[in-house]
């Protein structure tokens, strides 16, 4: 099931995802990025890509996360599909399987220049997670 | 809280000083902007970059303003050293020398009108646009990837891409010194390596363009524009290797603002101080990606100048394909400027807005020296963009800089909406436009619509001063990623 949603901003798009806990936000996050790029487009899970970030806290780890699968997809040509995720002090240690970009199956809707630190947020509220980051496009 | 506002003149607004504000705000804008203006944050935002230390004159907006990420698009902000003066990656922004050029050619639009279909497409193929698309015939090693962030436009030309003359007609003659590819992550420059010679998508475009009317036939001349004439306009930037240099050091400006006790309003305007150690090595990692930046425009000059020469048929000096001018949207640079009756050694952050160094200046080309620095100010994909020169007004009062293009009205989400049920490549076809496009998206989120009118824009620049209107294009063919 889809928990997430692209939000307004003037120039670019902002993303607002949920989760029931931090592994699944982060994990719907991922899709979300996926869905800025290539729409609903399917992505099937035949590689999986080993991958550990850090953050100060859980606003910068989701940055530094969805950061990192920009860099996969722009210069590994890697579209993720299913996220392990495993959270440590400050930092998050994935194994997201996923398969490379195919322009064929999976038409491209734009590119992202970057994942913003602009007003972003993580919140968790009686065991409901909620975040929002921008991304410039 | 809300932001006050005081209106000057029609064209200008004062934020007064309030709060941590270290000096006032003026923002460029007609009533009808400032209408628009008010229910976005952009306005917050001016304020929010008043507040950063060593902020001297103004923090200024450019009508084309609107929200951007700490700082505002549209945001001119110049820093003292000697006052503790700050230097921020937001304040550039993660599209370093993003910006503009334009070319000119002996031909008419006319000329060129039975051949635009095939040039529409040749242009599509020989630029590349989209994500992982780049010239098979150009590889580079890292160590020659290293070159063009020291050399910028001048590697380019050096290798073949272009002549001498056309350095001449670049900020900052296509080189902006002090830049060190040794502060540049690897992974900044594995991301820039497969980018070079790529127009990339969103704004980004290269457009041939027919002169529409000239509206100051002096400064045209001294340009060497004509009526009908056909220009080609590049808009791009320093692609991936400077969103990656501005991300590397946004982290390091988090910790660098806590470390010297910067208070925040928004962690996107992390900055640090000009003279320590990661201010200047963020000025250094931003001079590479600037100069890459400048490669990369002066690389696809060269295809644009091949495709029209094979399609058309004819040789270079038939079609006399010159540089009129090449200049930055989004950089810091160290500038002298005349402030409380001194003249001081700035910072000068321009972020969405462009430098317009007035006639006489010496950095304006030699064969401009009496009407000014060329401006070049990109509208939408369906209507006009226009050619300014700098003034002496713009020198004074906004840091000689003025606004950089139209500025979006409507989120990405808004356009997709209002397009969704039209047919744009055949709207743009009855303006006698051809668009190629390479994003599924991002033909409907450029829409017009999404834009603010661009002659609005430079309505507001001509009736303030800072800014003297030269001629009008419309396009011809759009190539968008």
């Amino acid at each position: 099931m889809n928990r997430h949603r692209q939000i307004e901003h003037t120039a670019d798009l902002g993303l607002e995802i949920w989760g029931d806990s931090r592994s699944e936000l982060f994990a719907q996050a991922a899709c979300a990025l996926r869905e800025v790029i290539v729409a609903e487009a399917p992505v099937n899970p035949r590689e999986t890509q080993e991958i550990e970030v850090s953050g100060s806290d859980d606003a910068e780890l989701l940055v530094a996360w969805l950061s990192e699968l920009l860099f996969l997809f722009e210069c590994r040509g890697f579209l993720p599909s299913e996220c392990k995720l495993e959270f440590g002090e400050n930092c998050l240690r994935a194994q997201v399987k996923g398969e490379p970009f195919d322009p064929q199956r999976h038409p491209l809707e734009r590119e992202i220049k970057a994942i913003t630190h602009h007003q972003v947020l993580v919140e968790e509220k009686d065991g409901q997670w909620h975040a929002r980051v921008y991304v410039d496009i | 809280m809300p932001i006050k506002l005081q209106q000057i003149d029609p064209c200008r607004w004062r934020i007064p000083r309030e709060g941590k504000m270290r000096v006032e705000g003026l923002v460029f804008a007609d009533r009808a902007m400032i209408e628009v203006l008010q229910k976005e944050q952009a306005l917050e935002q001016v304020r929010n970059v008043a507040t950063l230390p060593g902020i001297v004159g103004r923090s200024i907006a450019m009508p084309d303003i609107h929200w951007g990420y700490g700082f505002p698009i549209g945001g001119v902000a110049a820093f003292d050293p000697e006052d503790g003066g700050v230097v921020s990656p937001g304040g550039v922004g993660y599209d370093i020398n993003c910006g503009v050029r334009l070319l000119r050619s002996e031909l008419e639009a006319e000329e060129i009108r039975p051949h635009l279909k095939e040039l529409a497409d040749a242009l599509f193929r020989n630029v590349p646009s989209g994500v992982g698309s780049h010239r098979r015939d150009l590889s580079l090693a890292p160590h020659e990837t290293r070159k063009v962030l020291e050399q910028g436009a001048a590697w380019a030309v050096k290798n073949g891409f272009g002549s001498a003359q056309d350095l001449d007609h670049i900020e900052e003659r296509g080189t902006i010194a002090g830049a060190d590819p040794e502060v540049v992550s690897e992974r900044a420059l594995e991301r820039g390596r497969n980018q070079l010679g790529t127009l990339g998508s969103g704004n980004h475009f290269l457009e041939v363009q027919r002169v529409d009317e000239v509206l100051d036939s002096e400064a045209a001349n001294a340009l060497g524009l004509f009526q009908d004439q056909v220009t080609v306009s590049i808009h791009t930037g320093s692609r991936g290797l400077g969103y990656q240099v501005c991300d590397d050091h946004l982290k390091m400006m988090l910790r660098a603002a806590a470390k010297y006790g910067i208070e925040l309003p928004d962690r996107q305007l992390c900055c640090a101080p000009l003279e320590s150690p990661e201010g200047r090595q963020y000025l250094a990692a931003m001079a590479g990606a600037a100069n890459f930046a400048f490669a990369n425009r002066q690389l696809i000059t060269h295809w644009v100048r091949e495709t029209f020469e094979q399609v058309l048929r004819t040789g270079p000096s038939q079609l006399r394909m010159s540089l009129i001018y090449d200049v930055c949207h989004n950089i810091a640079k160290w500038e002298t400027h005349q402030v409380e009756g001194r003249a001081r050694r700035l910072c000068v952050h321009r972020k969405g807005a462009t430098r317009a160094f007035p006639p006489g200046h010496p950095e304006t080309p030699e064969l401009y020296r009496e009407v000014g620095q060329p401006v070049l100010i990109p509208g939408d994909m369906g209507r006009c963009s226009y050619v300014l020169v700098g003034t002496e007004d713009a020198f004074n009062e906004t840091f000689g800089s003025t606004c950089h293009g139209a500025g979006r009205v409507l989120s990405r989400h808004a356009a997709r909406k209002l397009a969704r049920r039209r047919d744009i490549p055949a709207d743009l076809a009855a303006k006698g436009i051809l668009i190629r496009a390479a994003g599924r998206a991002t033909m409907a989120e450029e829409i017009s619509e999404a834009y603010k009118d661009v002659s609005e824009v430079v309505e507001v620049v001509r009736r303030a001063g800072i800014g003297r209107i030269v001629a009008r294009l419309v396009p011809m063919a759009v190539v968008k990623g």
